[in-house]
């Protein structure tokens, strides 16, 4: 089996060394084949890893030894056990669709070669991510995963405003890994090792304190990757990238990763359930925060964007309250319909040359018959409808809020359901429906290639169909997770929630339906609303960040360089050469020139130190008396 | 009365002063190392003077050197007052401030 | 010929330095560059006959030269200093290969292989004096370097430099005579042998003094916060290739030290002086980044992160822990690398546009791709990006001083946010975004001379962040070394005295030959 794990590893490494080679020619389809077919490779393997793990089998390699000093061992070591296993099958078979689609994307781009080169590697930074056995190999993938998404978020980097969001997601990311690396330090000075098997066999005996601090820290990192509130901001500035990034990367795989860390350190977590009540606070927050900014929003990548981290509040709030195979489940089933909807707002795009206002568009389903059927898919999962995935997956976090009895918790996330179905079908009758205001604007929209809709397909099939996989997945994962199960009882009650769930969002998918779908105009009485501005503003929270951290910091560093290096530290070493120097320029008259006063010099400075040497002297051999001659002139 | 080494010691002080006031008040170049050889002779009196009083030879042998370095000093020193009286045409010492700092 | 392997390592530029004058002016390139290839074979071949099983010194070689002071030739290696010479002939031999067409050409090369002499000299002597020698001599090509192929402000810049470095180092020297003092008063003998001083056990207020004397020359040298300001205007004004040799291999000489001197040495010392020193060490790293953010000029960023970089390492070595110290030692290879490749970076655009002012640039990477390239993956290795070399020394030095203090290491890691920030800044503002200044529409990308110094750089980043055992393996070794010495004599300070148990510190230095 080690076999199929380097490949499943290596196969994306090697699809992005292939295309980096032809990075500096042409546009050549040969780098996208290649590159989604090593990507398919990789999926096999995964695939073949996925029927061993399933029937038992746990494969657990070391490839080499990285880092050993001092006591301090760190191996390349791998593993694959019902975590990352089903970690690999998201990742490969989003990102393999992904690749594909993404041939036709890119098609018309001038960086199409380096697009896959950048791709693959995100890939296989996320694969090093999922299948290490080490916080330091996960750390590896973590800032790997960074640094692809920095360059592909500013992939367009003649866009001033790509360039930006990349250094700010990358930015942002740093901060949170600040907490991240010290949680690291502390694992290590309590365990001795990094090893996940070790650290979690040793972290019982550390005191609750030290776990609840690396709980706290590991958790930090996670907001960052996560976008988790405060660090949030990045994740809708990421939208600048091409959209087959966004619908890989900043939807199904890497913003997960903070969930999966906390998944993966489920041991560490459940000693801590404070935190995880904390994580899964947060979580419901960050849920209705990020639905609530994408009710108004006037950019179909950013309300999608916001769906996103809405959905990993949900994620967040069942890994919290300790539901981490639902947590999983969720994550699985998430990264597969948002994906989709990624995509199909990548044909959008591509249909209108890149515009993004669902208002100048309208009635486009006419033209795009497929990309509408896949996007409804793909909104009634993540609305939740029966029987479509989100309802598998969503649902059982409600309940199991519920069932743990944080009903604050529930409230909130039963409300943010009803949101997410209005948002997401707000903007569908907003871009499908409707006047067909885009001929205002003269865009000629088309469908998207065929082989891009082929595809979106097995995300649309799968949007659909892994619900129903729920109970399978469930024995599978728990030989490792704990196997809590959360029903509400009684049944009937059970019932009554279900149904009280799907009424709110079949009535918040008809309401929006209402009044987007007929679009007339936007109604400007509700856009001067405070609420409205507010929303649309993100709560003014980028403002705020731009004016107290950016703008003084930039102060603080002019300030460090103008007034404090260069004035203070530079100008008193300055101070004392010249002070030296102005010295010797005033003495140097001393040296006139002239011979006779010069040795009228040396006779004084001669004079003077015999002078000295016969005080010294006297006073050397008569120190008493000296003593008394003072004493006598009162000096003591 | 007998002449002791605090006459010699004595001597070689006036001598000394002499030379030393000849050494910071002359301007003409000759003077000056007439002056200088009047200091060098009033050190080496006292070294003979003190040499013979302690009966130790080292201060007579250093009185040697000192005439020998002298010796070499006023040749070298003449010579270059010869080349520099023959550019300037003068050797007044207020006219040497060529070297100044 | 291996066992006088270290002086013929250390004196071979120097003797082709002496050819050099006679070598016809058209030639001199080749002939430079085969000096410095001959010179790095060199090198390298000290690794290969490298005894790994060897803590500390070895392939010492003695002759004395005032035999009545203990003042000899003496010189040896250990897994630090074997990694440093290296390096040092390595960016000499690229450094002179890759140099740019300039106003006599030939003296430039002969004094950067004299320069190459003292760098060796330096990290491999082991006699105080010797060292001390080499540790000045060393000023002398590099003020030359600045003041002869400097900017407008040279004469200020070098004259700054040489003064400063060189006030700093007389305290030093005032540092080491006392050291030979203490030791004649100890054992009656004077020695200026470096293993033989660290059989000294001094009591804590000696040590205090001694420390802070030896401190002044080696933090005007890494340098450290508030000593550093002279390192701006030297490297704004050297040429690139001043600025390498300086950013890569000079400024280790003060690090170095402060493993050869002041942890063996003065134990007791260095544990007193911990927090002053990581304070320090941290207004480095957080302050200097901060005004690096600042900066307008490409040159100037690089310069000041060299600065935020040493901050680590001197954290890193006052961990006074085996991983802190093997990571910073680590780190001064790696940092050594990625400015070095920087400092070339930056010649790159200066070479063609003569200006290193960012506002000047932008949306570079449409018309130089490779070079973005490059300069984009060393600029990752420099803020510290897993699997490049950067990572594994600040990640070990952090770690190494986290075990020494949880608080400040925690303000210390915020220094891979601080880091990331002046070098994306920069970066966007030089590559990305369209092409505003027409003088940039037609620069020609990186060529083939270029691209052999750099290309080297870059597989080392990589491959030592892969892969860094190594070099990491004989760095713990000998840095363990350190730390015994360190805690043997703790365990028996008090008193002047030599260590109970000088066989075995003397032993691990004298042992070399017979092994061999």
């Amino acid at each position: 089996m080690e076999f199929y794990l380097y490949v499943a590893l290596f196969a994306p490494l090697v699809g992005s060394l292939f295309s980096a080679l032809f990075t500096a020619k042409k546009a050549n389809k040969i780098t996208g084949y290649v590159a989604s077919f090593l990507l398919f490779v990789s999926f096999v393997a995964s695939g073949i890893l996925l029927y061993d793990v399933w029937h038992g089998g746990s494969v657990h390699v070391h490839l080499m030894t990285w880092i050993n000093t001092g006591g301090l061992y760190i191996p390349f070591g791998f593993i694959v056990d019902n975590i990352s296993v089903t970690m690999m099958m998201v990742v490969t078979t989003v990102s393999m669709l992904v690749h594909i689609y993404s041939i036709g994307y890119m098609d018309h781009d001038e960086g199409f070669n380096r697009f896959f080169s950048y791709l693959s590697a995100f890939v296989f930074s996320m694969m090093i991510l999922v299948m290490s056995d080490n916080f330091a190999g996960l750390f590896i993938g973590w800032e790997g995963v960074g640094l692809c998404s920095w360059l592909l978020i500013g992939f367009w980097y003649h866009k001033e405003s790509a360039s930006w969001a990349a250094n700010e997601a990358f930015i942002m990311n740093r901060i949170a890994d600040v907490g991240m690396l010290i949680g690291i330090f502390m694992i290590y000075y309590t365990t001795g090792s990094l090893q996940y098997d070790k650290v979690f066999a040793a972290l019982p005996s550390a005191s609750p304190y030290v776990v609840t601090l690396i709980g706290s820290l590991l958790f930090i990192g996670a907001m960052g990757k996560s976008a988790q509130f405060p660090l949030h901001t990045w994740l809708a500035d990421a939208m600048e990238g091409p959209t087959p990034v966004s619908a890989l990367i900043h939807a199904a795989t890497m913003v997960t990763a903070g969930v999966f860390l906390i998944i993966r350190s489920h041991a560490l977590y459940q000693m801590i359930p404070n935190v995880g009540e904390f994580i899964a606070s947060l979580g419901a927050f960050v849920a209705i925060f990020a639905a609530s900014m994408a009710l108004v929003n006037r950019d179909i990548k950013r309300i999608v964007a916001y769906s996103t981290l809405s959905q990993l509040g949900y994620m967040f709030v069942a890994a919290g309250l300790g539901a981490y195979w639902i947590a999983l489940f969720h994550l699985v089933a998430h990264a597969f319909f948002k994906s989709l909807l990624f995509l199909g707002a990548g044909n959008v795009m591509h249909a209108m040359d890149d515009e993004l206002d669902p208002f100048k568009m309208g009635g486009l389903g006419k033209k795009m018959k497929w990309t509408l059927i896949l996007m409804v898919i793909a909104s009634m999962a993540l609305a939740g409808l029966v029987p479509f995935a989100g309802f598998f997956s969503k649902d059982p976090i409600i309940e199991a809020s519920f069932v743990s009895h944080h009903y604050i918790i529930y409230a909130t996330i039963w409300i943010t359901a009803g949101l997410t179905a209005f948002y997401s079908f707000r903007m569908i009758g907003l871009v499908f429906f409707g006047e067909e205001r885009y001929k205002i604007f003269g865009f000629h929209p088309h469908e998207a290639y065929r082989f891009m809709l082929l595809a979106m397909a097995p995300l649309g099939i799968l949007s659909i169909i892994i619900g129903f996989f729920r109970t399978p997945f469930y024995n599978f994962i728990t030989n490792i997770l704990p196997s809590t199960i959360y029903e509400v009882h009684p049944e009937a009650l059970a019932w009554g929630m279900n149904i009280a769930t799907q009424a709110l969002v079949v009535l918040f998918i008809w309401y929006p339906w209402q009044k987007y779908a007929k679009f007339k105009g936007a109604d400007k009485v509700f856009e001067q609303h405070f609420i409205y501005k507010l929303l649309f503003n993100q709560y003014y929270i980028p403002n705020f960040y731009n004016k107290c951290i950016v703008v003084p910091y930039t102060r603080v560093s002019n300030f460090f360089w103008m007034s404090i290096d260069l004035k203070i530290v530079d100008a008193t070493v300055d101070l004392i050469a010249n002070t030296l120097y102005k010295t010797g320029k005033k003495t140097r008259y001393v040296q006139d020139g002239n011979l006779s006063s010069m040795l009228k010099w040396m006779v004084f400075g001669l004079v003077f130190l015999l002078l000295m040497a016969v005080a010294y002297g006297l006073a050397f051999e008569y120190p008493s008396k000296i003593a008394e001659i003072l004493l006598n002139l009162g000096v003591h | 009365m007998s002449i002791g080494l605090g006459h010699y010691l004595i001597l070689s002080i006036i001598l000394f002063a002499i030379g030393l006031v000849g050494v910071m008040r002359r301007k003409n170049l000759l003077l000056l190392f007439f002056s200088t050889e009047i200091l060098l002779n009033s050190v080496n009196i006292g070294f003979v003077a003190i040499s013979h009083f302690h009966h130790d030879l080292t201060g007579q042998m250093f009185a040697l050197f000192i005439i020998a370095v002298a010796a070499s000093e006023v040749a070298v020193g003449l010579g270059l007052l010869i080349v520099w009286y023959k550019r300037q045409n003068n050797i007044n010492l207020d006219q040497m401030n060529s070297m100044k700092g | 010929m291996q066992d006088y392997i270290l002086s013929i390592v250390i004196f071979f530029p120097a003797v082709a330095a002496i050819f050099g004058f006679i070598i016809n002016k058209n030639s001199m390139r080749a002939y430079g560059v085969a000096v410095g290839v001959i010179e790095f074979i060199l090198s390298l071949d000290l690794w290969w006959i490298y005894n790994p099983n060897i803590a500390g010194f070895q392939l010492i070689e003695k002759i004395p030269v005032i035999a009545s002071f203990g003042i000899n030739y003496q010189v040896g290696m250990n897994g630090i200093s074997l990694f440093i010479v290296i390096m040092a002939s390595f960016f000499t031999m690229i450094g002179i290969a890759s140099l740019t067409p300039t106003k006599n050409i030939k003296n430039m090369i002969i004094t950067l292989l004299l320069l190459q002499m003292t760098m060796a000299g330096v990290f491999l002597a082991l006699d105080a004096m010797l060292f001390y020698a080499f540790w000045e001599f060393s000023l002398v090509p590099m003020l030359y370097i600045i003041g002869a192929w400097g900017g407008p402000l040279r004469i200020y810049a070098s004259v700054k430099f040489f003064l400063y470095t060189f006030t700093g180092s007389l305290i030093m020297l005032v540092g080491l005579l006392f050291m030979a003092y203490f030791y004649y008063q100890t054992t009656g003998v004077w020695s200026f042998s470096i293993p033989d001083w660290y059989n000294l056990v001094l009591p804590l207020n000696y040590q205090i003094w001694l420390f802070i004397a030896f401190f002044i020359g080696f933090a005007v040298k890494v340098p450290m916060f508030p000593f550093h300001t002279w390192l701006p205007y030297a490297h704004g004004q050297a040429p690139t290739i001043g600025s390498v040799i300086l950013a890569a291999i000079l400024l280790k000489m003060g690090t170095y030290a402060f493993i050869l001197f002041s942890l063996p040495m003065f134990p007791d010392a260095s544990k007193y002086f911990v927090y002053p020193i990581a304070i320090l060490s941290l207004i480095m790293i957080i302050y200097t980044a901060m005004v690096a953010y600042a900066q307008k000029d490409l040159k100037q960023v690089v310069a000041y992160s060299s600065i935020s970089h040493m901050g680590i390492i001197i954290l890193g070595i006052f961990s006074l822990n085996i991983i802190g110290i093997s990571g910073s030692v680590f780190l001064m290879i790696a940092h050594g690398i990625v400015s070095g490749a920087l400092f070339l970076l930056v010649g790159v655009i200066y070479d063609r546009r003569h200006t290193k002012m960012m506002n000047e640039f932008g949306g570079l990477a449409h018309v130089m791709p490779r070079y973005a390239t490059i300069f984009g993956i060393i600029m990752m290795a420099s803020v510290g990006m897993p699997l490049t070399i950067n990572f594994i020394g600040e990640f070990l030095s952090l770690l190494g001083f986290f075990k020494e203090s949880h608080t400040l290491a925690i303000i210390a890691v915020f220094a891979i946010v601080v880091g990331a920030i002046y070098m994306l800044t920069s970066y966007k503002k030089v590559f990305f975004g369209n092409i505003t200044n027409e003088a940039n529409r037609h620069l020609p990308d990186i060529n083939a001379r270029e691209l052999l110094a750099l290309i080297p750089l870059v597989i080392i980043a990589i491959w030592l962040g892969v892969y860094p055992n190594p070099i990491l393996r004989p760095i713990t070794k000998s840095v363990t070394h350190i730390v015994e010495i360190m805690h043997d004599k703790e365990a028996q300070a008090g008193r002047l005295s030599l260590v109970s148990n000088p066989e075995k510190l003397a032993l691990a230095s004298q042992a070399t030959r017979e092994v061999r």
